[in-house]
């Protein structure tokens, strides 16, 4: 039931009740019993008196662009050509709007209750922190998304000059509704960082105007030349192609790979993490903010290998082999940051609700600790580089192409396996979380250009590049140069293959090592913590029994002194 | 098996980095009872209180709520505790029903009836439909009352709960709160304004530097005090004041928290009586259990003392029998500024 709606209770779901049957009560218990948050946000917004002002305001001022550029435009241009710029002016700015004003609402409404000092009444109420998150996260979604509706008609004015389906038209604004989910996920993960709305909104605003700006050169303007290519159907140059391409490009594979599942991919994975972690920093840290996680590392990893699967048996080709082996790397680099926030083990608070709900051991792997979250991490390395290999191995045509993506992924991979390593070596002797992640972040970027900056060096005092050229072979970059090299068939391969081979080996050994000392500390620490735990809990049981028995004593005391005599 | 009690801190610590900000603090606080936390700004009371509502997780100790460990069990301590923060803030574009039911949906409370009753116990009924913004402070404290009520817990922790309120706010906050005790809650509340805790709470904790010094009920710690202020040889009398015959030693008494009382457990009380007050010196200098007496204009006695409240009642009933017109009997501190003053020593926080 809902008080904020005046709904009544749902009668209890019957015990055998049909899958059919489950999913309407679902159904009428979320219309029943809507998330409280979302509810008095709402009724919040709906009193805020300048909201239909902007709405209205935003809305006259994009239609009068609209107009303006339509008919500046439909002076020389022919009515199909004017529509098609209409179309991608108005999908730009929707795109503007959503991507900027998406994160800068969100940012506000968590760190908005911290700084009302309403955050910890709200916490105190027992609501799940999904719950809270679901909730701010539906407000903002709701007050993007009226923005949207409103401007709409503003959206059909292409209709008038033609070029454009209306196919087209909804799918553009359905990719707008999407790419706001991501965007306001995004600011509510930001906003549950920070204790002061304005800070988060600031942050949030800097992080977003770079971003979007580069989202829309490179994915709209830069990725339309490359469908172009593939389709030559879809135009070249303007930035919004997708819904273009999906009404345009002929169905197959290709068209499966890269203009469904990829994009699907690409949005559901931030949009997801971003949602973990807003619920992760809403809970306390004793309590488990590792196990969503965790599944949300799996799932993901299992999601971009099946992606890349999918474009590999597409494209048959070794440079998207190469690509899916970058994106891998990219991907597990930030797991790895991730994971260098991890606590040392569960808290007393975490085992003893394992206890109660007989987690088994499987399932403990995947909550808090520094050790089970490493073992996890480097598993589905191995994993997503294996199948990314494996199909590379089955698909690619020439035994070359084979050859390069060994020794591509090979480099990453045993690069990977040391940042894990090093990752766990450095929590396991740090307090928090930070001087971890500063500490992995300038390893990275030392490994990265330091060995560049010797090779640069080397070979101006030798004055031989070719032989300087293996000193850049610790460099995780040195792939490329690697794979380059073996693609056009380098004389001096050898010379640089031989250290590519010594270095990949190198990092995977030391990292390995250095999970081992991790490990070995993290086990001594949280014995003594135990230790220092159990001896605190028997002296304080001690107390409360004599305690007890004081009091029992007492109680015996008065009731003889109260025994009439005989 | 006994019933635990309402709340148990036991050797509660608690660090921010390198500053240590509680000590080793252990008290109980029984069903029913109004407790008192007392101390100077930055003692540790809102980080006791933070560990208490489940807010801070404590470095060591242990902290139950009706014997649920808050490390351990924090969701069902929050079905038991209604927290009030220090300056707590509110959703001001709502009404004040409108705060209540959306309290109502978080709490999970299955009774559609309750934000009408919590507004009836509170008497915001006739300020139900006025938006929050429009409310004084006080209303806005009677509403976060109102709001920590509606799950119906059993204990309610209440952070400064009257700071910044005007008189005529204090005294209805603190009806309020002898109400709800009559209900049955258990009511911990901080505040480092003596006055308005003296007039409600059955015991108290006084808090310095980290350190609990005394905890237990106000009339207990009193005569312990007094107890062994009479048990302990003491010092000279304090400066300016000639000592009397009969006079108990001054003393340096201990506290249950160890630490030492600077001064002897004296007290002072304010007579005023008809005509010159020079002439009732004599009635009472010498006497037993006094220190000193002054006179001053407009028939005031000031009478050093020691000794409870039958002191009084002699002192009153001496000076009648002998003619002598009281017209008024005031201590001049109350009990609890009293002890306050004895068992810190008054440090920088």
């Amino acid at each position: 039931m809902s008080v904020q709606t005046g709904s009544s209770s749902l009668p209890p779901l019957a015990s055998g009740a049909s899958l059919f049957a489950r999913l309407r009560w679902s159904l009428a218990r979320l219309s029943r019993d809507p998330n409280p948050v979302w509810m008095r946000e709402l009724r919040q917004s709906a009193r805020l008196q300048r909201t239909p002002v902007i709405l209205m305001t935003i809305t006259v001022a994009v239609a009068l662009l609209i107009c303006s550029v339509g008919g500046i435009a439909s002076v020389t241009a022919e009515p199909a050509k004017v529509g098609v710029g209409v179309f991608h002016t108005f999908f730009s700015l929707a795109f503007a709007l959503v991507t900027w004003l998406g994160p800068a609402v969100a940012a506000s409404t968590i760190a908005g209750e911290k700084n009302g000092r309403t955050w910890e009444a709200l916490a105190l109420t027992g609501l799940p922190a999904a719950q809270i998150a679901r909730g701010k996260f539906l407000a903002a979604y709701t007050y993007i998304a009226l923005y949207l509706v409103m401007l709409a008609p503003v959206g059909a004015l292409p209709f008038l000059f033609g070029g454009v389906t209306a196919t087209e038209v909804v799918l553009a604004f359905f990719c707008c509704f999407v790419l706001a989910a991501l965007a306001v996920a995004f600011g509510l993960a930001l906003s549950s960082k920070f204790q002061s709305s304005a800070a988060a909104i600031i942050v949030t605003l800097m992080m977003t105007l770079t971003t979007s700006v580069v989202v829309y050169g490179a994915l709209g303007v830069g990725l339309s030349m490359a469908v172009h290519e593939q389709w030559p159907a879809v135009a070249q140059g303007p930035p919004v192609w997708l819904p273009s391409a999906w009404v345009r490009a002929d169905f197959g594979l290709p068209y499966l790979a890269f203009l469904v599942v990829t994009p699907a991919v690409a949005v559901a994975v931030p949009t997801w993490l971003f949602y973990e972690t807003t619920v992760a920093n809403l809970a306390s840290p004793s309590d488990d903010r590792s196990t969503r996680l965790r599944v949300w590392t799996i799932t993901s990893t299992l999601l971009l290998a099946g992606c890349c699967a999918l474009v590999g048996v597409a494209t048959r080709s070794v440079d998207w082999a190469m690509a899916q082996a970058s994106l891998l790397f990219v991907f597990f680099a930030f797991t790895i940051f991730m994971i260098a926030g991890e606590p040392l083990g569960p808290s007393r608070r975490v085992r003893v609700a394992w206890e109660r709900q007989g987690r088994g051991r499987l399932l403990r792997l995947l909550g808090p600790g520094v050790l089970p979250a490493s073992t996890w991490v480097l598993s589905l390395m191995l994993l997503g580089f294996a199948a990314c290999v494996g199909l590379g191995l089955l698909t690619l045509r020439t035994r070359t192409d084979r050859e390069v993506l060994v020794a591509f992924a090979g480099q990453l991979l045993a690069f990977l396996v040391f940042l894990c390593g090093l990752s766990a070596f450095f929590r396991a002797r740090a307090e928090g979380a930070t001087t971890p992640r500063v500490l992995l972040l300038v390893t990275i970027l030392s490994a990265s250009i330091g060995p560049w900056i010797l090779m640069a060096i080397a070979g101006v005092v030798t004055r031989s590049g070719d032989a300087a050229m293996a000193l850049a072979a610790p460099s995780p970059t040195y792939a490329f140069l690697l794979a380059e090299q073996m693609q056009r068939g380098a004389s001096n391969l050898s010379d640089l293959l031989l250290p590519a081979v010594l270095c990949a080996a190198g990092y995977a050994l030391f990292g390995m090592g250095l999970l081992a000392m991790a490990a070995a500390r993290v086990h001594a620490r949280l014995a003594q913590e135990r230790q220092r735990l159990s001896q605190l809990e028997a002296m304080l049981e001690a107390e409360l029994e004599a305690e007890q028995q004081t009091a029992q004593q007492t109680d015996e005391a008065v009731t003889t002194t109260a025994e009439p005599s005989p | 098996m006994t019933q635990p009690p309402a709340i148990r801190v036991r050797h509660l610590s608690h660090r921010f980095g390198a500053r240590e900000v509680l000590r080793d603090v252990s008290f109980d606080v029984q069903h029913g009872e109004i407790f008192g936390f007392i101390g100077p700004n930055g003692a540790g009371k809102t980080t006791t209180i933070r560990v208490m509502a489940t807010l801070l997780e404590p470095a060591t100790g242990r902290v139950e709520i009706d014997g649920l460990d808050v490390s351990i069990d924090p969701d069902k301590v929050r079905r038991l505790i209604g927290y009030m923060p220090d300056h707590a803030g509110v959703y001001e574009r709502i009404t004040v029903r409108e705060f209540l039911e959306f309290f109502a949906d978080a709490y999970q409370v299955l009774d559609a009836n309750v934000v009408d009753v919590v507004l009836e116990l509170t008497d915001l009924k006739k300020l139900d439909g006025r938006l929050v913004a429009e409310l004084s402070k006080g209303m806005k404290q009677r509403l976060q009352v109102a709001r920590i009520l509606l799950h119906d817990p059993k204990v309610l922790i209440l952070d400064e709960p009257a700071s910044d309120l005007d008189p005529r706010a204090r005294i209805e906050l603190r009806d309020l709160l002898l109400e709800l005790r009559d209900l049955g809650k258990t009511i911990f509340l901080s505040s480092h304004i003596l006055t308005e805790l003296s007039d409600v709470c059955t015991s108290v904790g006084i808090l310095e530097r980290g350190q609990l010094v005394v905890a237990g009920p106000i009339a207990a710690i009193g005569d312990e005090l007094a107890r062994r202020g009479r048990a302990e040889p003491g010092a000279a009398a304090a400066a300016g004041s000639a000592p009397g015959p009969g006079r108990p030693p001054e003393e340096t008494a201990l506290t249950a928290g160890g630490a030492s009382i600077p001064a002897a457990a004296r007290r002072r009380l304010k007579l005023r009586v008809l005509g010159d007050s020079r002439q009732v010196v004599p009635l009472l200098a010498g006497g037993a259990f006094v220190y000193q007496v002054e006179p001053a204009p407009g028939g005031v006695l000031t009478v050093d003392y020691t000794g409870d409240e039958r002191f009084v009642a002699d002192v009153v009933r001496h000076l009648v029998s002998q003619g002598v017109g009281v017209v008024g009997v005031e201590p001049e501190r109350n009990e609890l500024e009293r002890i306050f003053l004895e068992v810190t020593r008054g440090e920088l926080q």
